[in-house]
């Protein structure tokens, strides 16, 4: 990138081809899923229109360069917050409880809404935003400045994070948690702050997790919390126990995806009945049919996505831009770890969508979204070439 | 520009370890789909191969029971029956089936129940269900139940049930009904179980369309269910047993010993009697059919295990054509006695003949009678259990074991002479004979039934003296010591009968002197019909307590009705106890016996000094309180009645029967019937005619393949059988 002449505008094939290639893994996985007859609609049809709705999205995104993002990302933070906030209030006819949570708005002709997915991205954009604002404003940075600094990301995170949590959805807070904790680590806070501030944290995880497991008389003693509110924990350490909660679902999908062995029983053989397989346990689908060989190569398509991210949050000299990649690969990550991880048993079951495949609508939106955004830093390439390498 | 100056170093060198990060969370996934999918895939697989597999058994025939000279007294009938299997259907599959076998048979819809057609209305008219709880009521019950999903549905369920009107559920049509008592015994069954939609009724045309239709009614099957069969009626019905219809299934209270040996919660078992002690034997082998499903349970494949084996044969040791008889001379003899002075409170007699060297119970009848409860008239009911389940003051049968006890405490030496004549103790009333006989020898005493004479002897077991109008002083040890020898006769203990509950009897608590003397002469502690039957059998056989068994042989069943099966297990005699005995004492007891029934003034011999088989035996005459079903009658006080027995064995030289009487509450007032020797003495000619017509016909000599008798007249009744069933 040492050319000094004028660059057109121009698209990220790139992303474009990986893109593609997580559209086809979805497409190929939902029409599978949608044979296990739990439901009669045809996802892979509606999928395939939000992909399309999604496109739009990138379209319009890319043609803001990073003034402008700069410009709305207040005003997209706070429509986020009106949103969620609005959730609240809002009479069932309009936000039903699904699930047990209140996290959706009915859409007219479009099905339901769930604004948090979209939310994840507001908040990378504001959080870039005053992170980018802040070093502008302190150009030595001290601890104190440090501090305001976490302070200020801290508390712009909190604002969604805690309606999301009332919902409840435990997983998209999460989303947010990890969102800010990759943004912060970024944002060049000192490590004096960082360490006993993660350090703290990592120990107090620690401390509960322990007392869950193996004391959980203390805590409901001291903390009047109720055993059975571990139950997640509790079927993700010994599934085999807890069959008939959330134990069932990982009994099933550590069964498909075992079965599977290293190459699959090939596309549409699936013998492992799983709910709800389009949405959250998508990747049983991939681990089923195509084995360890295919879900290594959805594995490495997200990590071929992160290592494309992470390169143009490396060559751009925009540090907003950086800070927006930053966000982009934490979500991402979280989402991709998140949802894979609990499908083989390693992480509890959170209900998380795996980006980019999982049938839905909204998380396409705000994943197709944040594409939009990376895209735009490529488009916007050219500008900071030149004012950077004269 | 602020934006153009030069990137900040931190965050290269960040971005880099945010990557390395990701690297290394994305290498632990790969690593774990490693684990998950190459390491234990394997395991997966296997765990989705491997099915379930389910053991369903189907009923095979329960054993047969013949009588000792091979006739049959149980039998199956095969009835047809249609049966439902819950392979793990979903209701409205189940719902679908009934409505397609509705119209194929009829069912009775008389078990349906209210509530049944509340569920059947609602599932058919979900959304008129659902308009009867309004927004509100609904609201009401979700703040009442707030979070408990589960409780919440159960409430806004039972509103609905509460809710529909009789005029909803008369809408329910007769079609309607025939489906819902259907779909009632589908919901009833245990999943993988055959449960029996219909057995009785079901027409040939009936079994015929269904059968043909078994592929669109998934689940039913056509089988053969089995009904007892009995060829003799009401005879010994009581002691043979019942057996617990489909719908019963296994008893409550046994469930967890029947679930341990593998039977099925419908299975039908013997519930009384022969059929429940024997039920091991006679229930079979059920088929077994091993259903592999997958882990939804669906079935894949029905894989036999084994055939199956109808259950094993009961030969019994009871001579049913004797029985019969013997019931009839019962029956006879009752009716005789009631026309009687003062027996308004007689209404049973027991007899038990037994053979006395084995125990083979030959006959065991009883017949009581009593209101029928709906038309109030007086019926013979049979009561062959009374002989083991009720017990009674016997009187002065038991005088043989008080000599015998005399001898063995040494109270009394054979030849022993007392002078009989009445006792007068203080403070109570006087003790005497029926007669006063004057000096009375051992022998003697039995032959004339002299109670002085057991006073004297049980008055110097217990280190007592009698003076005249002076109190008398036992050792209480005396009654253990009567009661313990009493036992050894089997008197006032189980006899060992291969039937379940059996009484021992009641003892007297009270230990004061004058008990002593009434336990002496079988007036205080009670006894059933069956212990006197022991009793006699030890007298008879020279001392040896044998146990007595109704059960002879089991037999291996065969596929030919008209034989009978090798023997299995074959009853051995059971020595329970031999009686103390020194020489020439048992002899004496005997000699007073056959005193009693073939010399002159013997009190039986009136009614046996002519008989050829040269009985022997010994009466009883107790005064006892009626303590039968009329006792809420009378207050405080029961009335006085007189308990009549007889015990007895034939010939008296080399006995082959042995025989107890028991007439319980026979008469109040002076007037003998002497119901206890009429019936005697008719049930020894019967059993002495019948086998000297046995004999005649040659039957005795035993073939070696032994026939069974009745075959033709049990293949008729059954068929009449069925044919009144359809």
């Amino acid at each position: 990138m040492t050319s000094n002449r004028y660059t057109p505008p121009k698209l990220d094939w790139g992303l474009v081809l990986i893109l593609m290639l997580l559209f086809l893994v979805s497409a190929i996985s939902i029409y599978s899923a949608q044979t296990t007859g739990q439901y009669t609609e045809n996802f892979l049809l509606k999928q395939v229109v939000w992909y399309a709705v999604g496109t739009g999205i990138i379209a319009a995104v890319i043609t803001l360069d990073s003034d402008q993002l700069k410009k709305i990302s207040w005003y997209v933070y706070g429509l986020g917050i009106a949103l969620l906030g609005f959730l609240i209030v809002a009479p069932s006819s309009i936000a039903p409880v699904i699930n047990g949570a209140k996290a959706w708005y009915k859409v007219p002709g479009m099905g339901s809404l769930q604004p948090a997915e979209l939310v994840k991205v507001f908040i990378i954009l504001v959080l870039a935003k005053t992170i980018d604002e802040h070093h502008q404003k302190n150009a030595h940075k001290t601890m104190q400045t440090d501090l305001w600094l976490l302070i200020k990301l801290a508390g712009l995170t909190m604002v969604p994070l805690l309606l999301v949590m009332q919902q409840p959805d435990l997983g998209t807070s999460l989303v947010f948690l990890a969102i800010m904790l990759g943004m912060i680590f970024i944002s060049g806070i000192s490590w004096k702050l960082l360490a006993p501030i993660f350090g703290t944290g990592a120990a107090l995880a620690g401390t509960i997790l322990y007392f869950v497991l193996w004391h959980p008389d203390i805590l409901e003693k001291y903390l009047g919390v109720k055993e059975y509110q571990f139950a997640r924990i509790y079927s993700w350490i010994d599934p085999y126990n807890y069959q008939s909660s959330t134990g069932f679902q990982l009994t099933r999908s550590l069964l498909a995806i075992g079965s599977g062995e290293t190459s699959g029983k090939g596309y549409g053989t699936r013998e492992v009945y799983l709910p709800e397989s389009h949405t959250d346990f998508i990747f049983s689908i991939v681990g089923e049919e195509f084995g360890f060989v295919g879900a290594s190569i959805v594995v490495s398509l997200f990590f071929l996505l992160i290592y494309h991210i992470t390169k143009i949050g490396m060559e751009t000299k925009n540090n907003f831009y950086t800070y927006i990649c930053v966000g982009v690969i934490s979500m991402v990550t979280f989402h991709v770890f998140q949802n894979i991880g609990m499908t083989i048993g390693l992480l509890p079951i959170t209900g998380i969508p795996l980006p980019f495949i999982s049938y839905g609508g909204s998380s396409l939106m705000g994943n197709m979204l944040a594409m939009g955004l990376i895209f735009s830093i490529r488009y916007h390439y050219k500008k900071y070439m030149f004012s950077t390498s004269d | 520009m602020n934006r153009k100056k030069k990137k900040k170093t931190h965050v290269p060198f960040r971005l880099n370890m945010l990557f390395f990060a990701v690297f290394l969370l994305f290498s632990m996934l790969i690593l774990r789909l490693g684990m998950v999918q190459i390491v234990y895939g394997d395991d997966y697989k296997r765990e989705i191969e491997r099915t379930e597999d389910v053991t369903v058994n189907s009923p095979v025939p329960r054993g047969k029971m013949f009588d000792r000279n091979g006739q049959v007294i149980v039998d199956n009938t095969p009835q047809n029956a249609i049966t439902f299997t819950n392979n793990g259907y979903k209701q409205d599959e189940m719902l679908e089936v009934a409505e397609r076998l509705a119209k194929l048979i009829h069912k009775d819809t008389e078990k349906v129940q209210e509530r049944d057609k509340k569920d059947y209305w609602i599932m058919k008219n979900p959304e008129e269900a659902e308009k009867k709880i309004s927004k509100k009521d609904k609201e009401k019950l979700e703040k009442k139940y707030e979070g408990d999903q589960k409780e919440l549905d159960k409430a806004i369920y039972q509103l609905t049930l509460d809710r529909i009107t009789e005029d909803e559920l008369s809408e329910l049509t007769k079609d309607d009904l025939e489906v819902l008592a259907i779909y009632r015994e589908f919901t009833s069954g245990y999943a993988l179980t055959p449960q029996i939609v219909k057995n009785k009724e079901v027409t040939p045309e009936e079994f015929a369309v269904v059968s043909e239709n078994l592929q669109i009614l998934q689940g039913v099957d056509t089988t053969t269910d089995w009904e007892r069969y009995y060829a003799f009626g009401d005879t010994l019905k009581s002691v043979l047993g019942n057996v617990t219809s489909s719908d019963e299934g296994l008893p409550a209270e046994q469930l967890e010993y029947y679930m341990a040996r593998d039977y099925s919660r419908n299975d039908r078992v013997g519930k009384s009697y022969i059929e429940m002690q024997y039920e091991e034997v006679l229930h079979g082998q059920k088929a077994k059919v091993k259903n592999v499903t997958d882990k939804a349970g669906n079935v894949l494949e029905t894989v036999p295990i084994t055939d199956g084996q109808r259950g094993k044969d009961l030969v019994l040791s009871i001579d049913m054509d004797l029985q019969k008889e013997v019931e009839k001379i019962i029956e006879e003899e009752l009716r005789e006695a009631k026309a009687s002075a003062g027996t308004a409170l007689l209404d049973r007699a027991y007899v038990v003949l037994m053979d006395p060297h084995t125990g083979e119970v030959l006959s065991m009848a009883g017949k009581k009678i009593v209101k029928d409860k709906e038309t109030g008239q007086s019926v013979m009911q049979d009561d062959a259990l009374g002989n083991i389940t009720t017990t009674y003051n016997v009187g002065s049968a038991v005088k043989g074991a008080t000599i015998l006890t005399g001898y063995k405490t040494g109270a009394i030496n054979p030849g022993t002479v007392f002078y009989d004549r009445p006792l007068k103790i203080k403070g109570t009333p006087v003790k005497k004979s029926w007669r006063n006989f004057g000096p009375l020898n051992d022998i003697n005493a039995l032959k004339f039934s002299s109670n002085v004479y057991m006073f004297e002897t049980v008055i110097n077991i217990g280190g007592g003296k009698y003076e005249y109008e002076q109190p008398l002083r036992i050792n209480e040890k005396a009654f253990s010591t009567v009661r313990d020898s009493f036992a050894q006769f089997g008197l006032g203990v189980r006899t060992g009968i291969d039937l379940p509950n059996e009484q021992t009897g009641f003892k007297g608590m009270s230990t004061l002197p004058g008990f002593m003397l009434d336990l002496s002469i079988g007036q205080y502690d009670t006894y059933s019909n069956m212990q006197l039957a022991q009793y006699v059998s030890v007298i008879a056989n020279g001392g040896n307590r044998m146990e007595p068994h109704i059960v002879k042989e089991i037999r291996e069943p065969l596929m030919e009705n008209n034989e009978l099966g090798p023997i299995v297990q074959e009853m051995e005699p059971k020595v329970l106890n031999r009686v103390e005995l020194e020489d020439g004492w048992m002899d004496r007891v005997q000699e007073g016996f056959r005193r009693v029934m073939q010399e002159k003034g013997g009190t039986a011999y009136g009614l046996f000094g002519n008989k050829d088989y040269k009985p022997a035996g010994k009466t009883g005459t107790a005064e006892a309180f009626y303590d039968g079903p009329e006792r809420s009658k009378f207050g405080k006080e029961p009335p006085e009645v007189m308990n009549l027995s007889l015990v007895s064995y034939a010939p008296s030289e080399n006995p082959e029967v042995a025989m107890a009487v028991l007439v319980p509450w026979a008469y109040q007032g002076s007037v003998d019937h002497g119901a206890n020797k009429e019936i005697g003495q008719r049930v020894l000619d019967a059993y002495f005619d019948l086998k000297k017509e046995r004999h005649k016909k040659g039957d005795d000599a035993k073939e070696s393949v032994q026939k069974v008798e009745n075959i033709d007249e049990v293949l008729e009744g059954q068929e009449d059988a069925r044919k009144e069933d359809e």
